[in-house]
């Protein structure tokens, strides 16, 4: 393990400015955004929580063009990849089920056979892309990451992490970019401290803690006991019930981490078409409605229990994990305050 | 080819336009790069700026280079299609899906179950079927639409009628002056072929609510749920299992279909919404 003061980190982030377009989480208010990196300021803040946007806008641009006239090569617009800071292990999970989706697999259970679909201008932005991650140095309210096997700290899928400490950061290599950056830059970093080590160690059982007790508060049931809620709750109230107050604004969708759902939209770009990939949400009305009039769903608590379909029975079952990271985002986000909290601890005890 | 675009269309010119009925027309297609398609796998059909559009080619896939689609004006997309004219250009994606096993359908009885726009999907299996001709024990087609000017294809349905290897029959929901057939829904023309129900194949394709009756009559008939094969019309965008828009249970009508056998998707929801 190695360290890297606060200054040297800084320095860093000039670096990875000439190769990246560098995004990092700043405070405003209450809550944490990422904004462009230009120069060091004091709003930067690498630790805490996660920020409000979910880490696929990095990914998958939530209108991005896919398809240029019949040009045969994928339009990138982008100059520079994204160096990523300050990535929360609830975000990394994401990639589970983005990954599962865009990279090639293309997401069912008769996978494999002839069906590899790769998304060129995701599988680029995943390669060349730098994640930075960073462990949560506090929780807040809407944070349960632990129900879904999740430690509020990333022990997967980053190049490197970050380690909040007093006076710079802890860091630990994760993928061979990773090394390579280290490597690279290993002027900047010194060898970690037994006590380094232990400020963190603590540090990560505090944070445990405190996600502990926003489950124990809420009574949110543990993802081990997830099996079949949504078909055993499929005919019962709970749908209804829950759905009362919703706006069908698809925030919960657009702000979630493993939601993936987009439409194509063409447009005309001077002479010739642009194909546009833009974040669909299946809260809408017409999601699944067929240009012959049937609708599968036309009423909001099936699109609600659709909803929780996907997550919680689709994706056990064609990837062998549940499609939410405990990030709690579609809980503060909901106009309607319907709260995936409650709603996981009813199907849970079938009330 | 990882590095393909999979969102791009291939440049397509229309070769001809043919009026069907009043709200549908046929389109034959020639696509600039080859894409050749396996008889019930679907394409995606641009109409440039304009937007896409899923159709079952209704075209014999022995015929490499030309394709043909039938498509009912119900939609945006759709309208503008019906404008197109010979020599307009296009673009196709595809093909997508899995299509009819037609292996697995050798030395077998074959029922076909046809309703209104699902003819244009079995018009190629049909023509499929012709060119194997002799492979097959026995072939039934069963046709019905709401009237007799509704039909697709109607020459081509009086040139099958005079088929050896064939025994069609069709009806429709209301009967005219012209109409010298069978009056009433499908189902009631469906236990007319004369096979062994327990080893014959079903096959189904029509609207959802046709669909829905056809499997049950053919199940109550002794059809079994493994022989019976549906096609189901979900709301397919991205033909590559991706966009979420067209999942049944735990499939993508898209990629894992959009031919089912009954057996696999029986228990999941909304399969004849």
């Amino acid at each position: 393990m190695t360290y890297i003061s606060e200054r040297n980190f800084n320095k860093l982030l000039e670096i990875l400015k000439k190769d990246y377009n560098v995004y990092v989480p700043v405070k405003k208010g209450l809550q944490r955004f990422y904004k462009r990196y230009e120069e060091p300021s004091d709003d930067i803040l690498v630790n805490e929580v996660r920020p409000v946007e979910p880490l696929k806008i990095f990914f998958t641009r939530s209108r991005e063009n896919v398809a240029q006239g019949f040009k045969p090569e994928s339009p990138h617009a982008l100059d520079k990849p994204f160096a990523i800071v300050g990535v929360k292990a609830c975000d990394l999970k994401g990639f589970k089920i983005q990954d599962f989706v865009f990279s090639a697999k293309g997401g069912s259970d008769s996978g494999g056979k002839n069906h590899d679909y790769p998304d060129a201008s995701y599988n680029k932005n995943r390669e060349q892309n730098l994640v930075i991650g960073a462990d949560c140095t506090c929780a807040i309210d809407t944070c349960f990451c632990l129900a879904l096997g999740i430690k509020p700290y990333p022990k997967e899928d980053y190049d490197i992490n970050l380690s909040g400490l007093k006076g710079g950061f802890a860091v630990e290599a994760g993928s061979e970019k990773g090394r390579a950056l280290l490597n690279r830059h290993s002027g900047l970093f010194e060898k970690a401290k037994e006590t380094h080590e232990q400020e963190k160690n603590r540090q990560r059982d505090v944070v445990t803690k405190e996600v502990q007790a926003n489950i124990e508060k809420y009574s949110i049931p543990h993802q081990d006991l997830y099996n079949g809620i949504v078909e055993r709750n499929y005919e019962g109230p709970i749908w209804s019930d829950e759905v009362k107050a919703c706006v069908e604004c698809g925030a919960c969708t657009i702000i979630c981490p493993t939601c993936h759902c987009f439409l194509l939209y063409d447009q005309m770009d001077k002479d010739q078409m642009a194909r546009m990939r833009i974040w669909d949400s299946c809260m809408f009305k017409g999601y699944a409605k067929v240009a012959g009039g049937a609708n599968p769903r036309p009423k909001l608590f099936m699109r609600l229990r659709n909803r929780f379909e996907k997550k919680f029975d689709f994706f056990p079952k064609v990837a062998n994990i549940y499609a939410c990271t405990g990030c709690g985002r579609c809980v503060s986000a909901c106009p309607a305050k319907i709260d995936i909290r409650k709603v996981l601890k009813r199907l849970v005890s079938n009330a | 080819m990882p590095n393909a675009n999979i969102y791009r269309p291939i440049r397509t010119e229309v070769l001809e336009v043919i009026p069907e009925t009043p709200t549908i027309k046929t389109l034959r297609l020639k696509p600039e790069e080859p894409l050749s398609f396996k008889t019930g796998q679907f394409i995606e059909l641009t109409v440039p700026g304009v937007g896409e559009s899923p159709f079952t080619p209704s075209s014999r896939p022995s015929v490499k280079d030309i394709i043909e689609v039938t498509v009912m004006r119900v939609g945006k997309v759709t309208e503008k299609i019906h404008q197109l004219k010979k020599g307009d250009i296009v673009g196709l994606r595809g093909p997508f899906g899995n299509g009819y096993p037609l292996e697995e359908f050798k030395g077998k009885e074959i029922l076909v179950v046809g309703g209104g726009c699902g003819f244009a999907p079995l018009r190629s299996l049909m023509y499929s079927f012709f060119e194997m001709s002799g492979e097959f024990k026995k072939l039934f087609f069963r046709g019905g639409c709401k009237n007799s000017q509704e039909f697709l294809y109607k020459e081509e349905l009086a040139q099958w009628s005079k088929r050896k290897d064939l025994d069609i029959e069709l009806t429709v929901d209301k009967g005219d002056s012209e109409w010298k057939g069978s009056v009433g829904v499908v189902t009631v023309i469906i236990d007319s072929a004369e096979m062994n129900y327990k080893t014959g194949i079903a096959i189904v394709c029509g609207p959802p609510i046709m669909m829905k009756f056809a499997t049950k009559k053919l199940l109550d008939m002794g059809f079994k749920e493994e022989n019976t094969y549906l096609s189901m019309e979900k709301n397919m965008s991205c033909g590559l299992g991706k966009c979420g828009h067209c999942r049944l249970g735990t499939y993508y009508a898209c990629k894992d279909g959009p031919v089912f056998r009954y057996d696999k998707i029986k228990n999941f929801h909304e399969i004849w919404d």
